[in-house]
């Protein structure tokens, strides 16, 4: 399986005259832009330091903040079609409005608000609504939208869906021979690919007929981002695989179950975002959350959590104290790092994280 | 709700209260000497520190009589009024807490819990208070119901669930979609059905029948108050100003945390007759008032003392801020006779809920009607929405007003986070350029 690189990909996409859209996290209806020809590259981490980000922003904001920030102030040429910032978190909320007001860049700049807290009959008809205002922004900028592209659209998503809530019951169930770096590099991979390069790379996916070795321990992961490349090739060193996922760059956008095929494309689009596991960037209720990833644990059998914390992200430390404590209390070994998006792993992580798998060892052998 | 708790509240209501006032008011007989840098303190001091303690003190003596309902700041509570909620803002709370330099103990608590040291240090505080019970009013109501908008922030809405978990109750959250040009008609509509979807949730609660008479009336006082609040504000213009801002960050408590209630009506009356006596008679905030300054984001709580005497040493009076601002300035869209089109129009449209763009228009306009001089920038690790975007702001602002500018990285309540050495080295190096820029 052939995971193209993703700065290589979205150059060679710009070359062709793709239209590019620059997205930050989180959630947004993706399947609108596919319909207007726009391919969504999405910006969560970008490589390199952090420079002229920190003139903009002050030391006690997020690195996902900062880094996306640096990205769009470098104007990189992959990016044509503008910068879409759907709303997750205070401060990517006022970042939008701070490049867009303030920074002033020479793409557009789009907002879509995701409704926040618990969600009813009202939520409903209001999502509908910011898609459908959505939709005329796209259309006063481009053209009158095709309905069909938009079926089309979400048919595609819908396949798309459907292949990743497999491949993450492969994962759970073992029936699924990726180390841990292969895994979140198959799942980034949709961040930046074309839907339909995505799918086709998705079909590619050796789903096991019988599960695999069984050995090894069994981890979770919680946090925004899956951990750092560095720290996937050291848990495969170790013998640890990350069987399931509460990341909001991982399972929590992809809906919890099937859902049906699309007919109508704004019910799909509704629906499906009603239907995403909870996350803290949503609001949502915290026994909800906690009963979720309950779930997951029980039917991933992980023995462990690890919470990959990115520095100053409040949604996700608001709920973190819970979850722990929720956690600890059923017995559950539970390790919280501390990342700020750097490629190497420090020493201090090196050992927390070997401790940490030894008691996981531990508790299968006994 | 039971007889018993319902006569201990009317007796401390009309005779321990007055008390309490009384014995307090005694004990602060003797008046702290006013240092030669400011000018005669406010009377209406007195009358503010009577109304916030009495409510804190009654506070105790409700549970079984009135519901309680902890509620942000930005939330429009001028629904719960009509349910008759005795209403605690946490935020309030945790600013006095603040106040009296306990923001670090309190958010020990919270951290030692296993609740991170970058949290805001509002929610910090109030949760230190939650699991301990320790507060600097004495003693606080449990909540029946929580009543959160993420107008001010989504940080809200987090804190608050975490509280509805902790205490197992529930909890009405008012999503205010972010403005980010402007209210689509959508927004709107989604608000105002928010808020009458609540009625039925808090008449439960509270186990009274919503009466829209009640509520229009409520209405009415909240938007006169406010009003009230804004032309108190508006008087500042007035050279030399008759409040400093730190005055000003005192006195929004009741816009604030009583807002729709006849005292907090009542109050901000008294309020105005002092603050338009004061301009017609020429009487400053400060002794000497030589420059003007503009404040934005919320005040550093533990260091308003000092600020207030540091700037006032040197002839600089504040006579603006975006924060104190932000409870009169979209009043104007209060509309008694379409109450749920107009309180989506109110509160979705707040400072904190709008774009930069806003922001920097709204800052300009206040710097060239206040008169002011120069601009002090509190950056605070608590309040992202507050503070993202501010080196941009100062940027826009001092390029297109040549206007010094100094932004001071602190926390609003958390003490830890002040360095004395640092600040005092860029409040010197603003103070001198502000000098040499207007007599220069």
């Amino acid at each position: 399986m052939m995971i193209p690189d993703r700065s290589e990909y979205l150059k060679g996409l710009a070359q062709t005259g793709q239209k590019i859209m620059g997205v930050l996290p989180a959630l947004y209806p993706r399947e609108l832009l596919w319909a207007f020809d726009i391919h969504a590259a999405e910006i969560w981490d970008p490589p390199g330091e952090i420079l002229h980000a920190n003139a903009h922003l002050q030391t006690t904001i997020c690195p996902i903040v900062k880094k996306s920030l640096e990205f769009i102030l470098k104007d990189p040429d992959i990016i044509n079609a503008g910068y879409l910032f759907p709303h997750t978190c205070d401060s990517l909320q006022n970042l939008g409005t701070q490049v867009k007001d303030l920074i002033g860049v020479s793409l557009p700049v789009y907002t879509f608000y995701n409704p926040k807290g618990s969600f009813n009959n009202t939520t409903i008809k209001y999502y509908r609504d910011i898609l459908q205002n959505f939709q005329l922004t796209l259309e006063t900028i481009y053209r009158p939208l095709d309905p069909e592209k938009l079926l089309t659209a979400c048919e595609l998503s819908h396949k798309i869906d459907s292949h990743l809530l497999a491949i993450h019951q492969a994962r759970m169930t073992n029936h699924l021979s990726l180390s841990n770096e292969e895994y979140f590099k198959l799942m980034r991979a949709q961040e930046y690919l074309l839907p339909a390069d995505y799918l086709n790379l998705l079909e590619q996916v050796d789903i096991l007929d019988q599960p695999g070795e069984s050995l090894k321990t069994r981890l979770m992961v919680s946090g925004i981002l899956p951990p750092t490349s560095k720290i996937l090739e050291f848990l495969d060193e170790l013998g640890v695989s990350i069987v399931a996922d509460d990341l909001l760059a991982g399972s929590r956008r992809i809906p919890k179950f099937s859902m049906d095929a699309p007919s109508s494309p704004i019910d799909y689009l509704t629906d499906r975002f009603f239907v995403l596991p909870p996350c803290s960037t949503r609001g949502g209720d915290l026994d909800e959350r906690m009963h979720h990833i309950s779930t997951r644990m029980k039917d991933s059998r992980a023995q462990g959590m690890l919470f990959d914390m990115v520095k100053f992200c409040e949604p996700e430390l608001f709920d973190h104290r819970l979850l722990v404590k929720t956690l600890r209390e059923k017995s559950i070994p539970v390790l919280t790092l501390e990342t700020e998006l750097e490629h190497h792993i420090s020493g201090q992580d090196k050992t927390r994280i070997e401790a940490f798998t030894e008691l996981l060892f531990d508790m299968v052998s006994t | 709700m039971s007889i018993r708790a319902e006569l201990k509240y009317k007796i401390m209501k009309d005779y321990g209260a007055p008390a309490v006032m009384a014995f307090q008011d005694f004990k602060r007989r003797k008046p702290r000497p006013v240092p030669e840098a400011f000018g005669p303190p406010l009377e209406t001091n007195k009358r503010l520190k009577e109304i916030l303690s009495r409510h804190y003190f009654l506070s105790r003596y409700v549970p079984g009589v009135k519901k309680v309902a902890w509620v942000t700041s930005g939330a429009p509570v001028e629904l719960l009024r009509a349910f008759d909620f005795y209403t605690i803002y946490p935020e309030n709370h945790s600013a006095l807490v603040g106040a009296k330099k306990q923001g670090a103990d309190y958010c020990g608590i919270a951290e030692r819990s296993g609740f991170s040291q970058d949290l805001c240090s509002y929610a910090r505080i109030d949760l230190g208070h939650m699991l301990s019970g320790k507060t600097p009013a004495g003693k606080l109501p449990k909540p029946d119901l929580l009543f959160c908008s993420n107008n001010i922030c989504q940080t809200v809405l987090y804190w608050y669930k975490a509280i509805a978990h902790e205490l197992n109750i529930p909890l009405i959250h008012f999503d205010a979609p972010f403005v980010t040009t402007e209210q689509t008609e959508a927004d709107i509509n989604y608000m105002a059905q928010q808020l009458q979807d609540m009625i039925p949730i808090l008449e439960r609660v509270s186990g009274r029948v919503f009466y829209q008479n009640i509520f229009e009336d409520i209405l009415k006082r909240s938007m006169e108050t406010s009003k009230t609040w804004g032309a108190i504000l508006d008087a500042m213009k007035a050279q030399p100003a008759p409040m400093t801002i730190f005055d000003a960050f005192g006195h929004l408590a009741p816009i604030v945390s009583l807002r729709g209630l006849p005292v907090a009506q009542d109050y901000y009356h008294i309020l105005m007759e002092e603050v338009d006596a004061r301009v017609s008679m020429g009487i400053g905030a400060i002794s000497d008032e030589r420059y003007r300054l503009i404040w934005d984001n919320i005040a550093i709580w533990y260091k308003v003392r000092f600020l207030a005497t540091f700037f006032a040493e040197r002839k600089m009076n504040f006579v603006t801020a975006t924060y104190t601002n932000a409870w009169a300035e979209t009043t104007g869209y209060l509309d008694v006779k379409d109450p749920w089109i107009s309180m989506a129009k109110t509160y979705g449209q707040i400072i904190l809920n709008n774009n930069l763009k806003h922001r920097l228009d709204l800052m300009k306009k206040m710097i060239k009607t206040y008169s002011v001089d120069g601009m002090v920038m509190h950056s605070t690790r608590s309040c992202k929405p507050y503070s993202v975007g501010q080196f941009d702001l100062r940027k826009a602002i001092t390029a297109d007003l040549d206007l010094p500018a100094v932004i001071l990285d602190a926390d609003i309540a958390d003490e830890r986070v002040w360095s004395e050495q640092q600040i005092h080295t860029r409040l010197e190096a603003f103070c001198e350029t502000l000098e040499g820029s207007k007599f220069g």
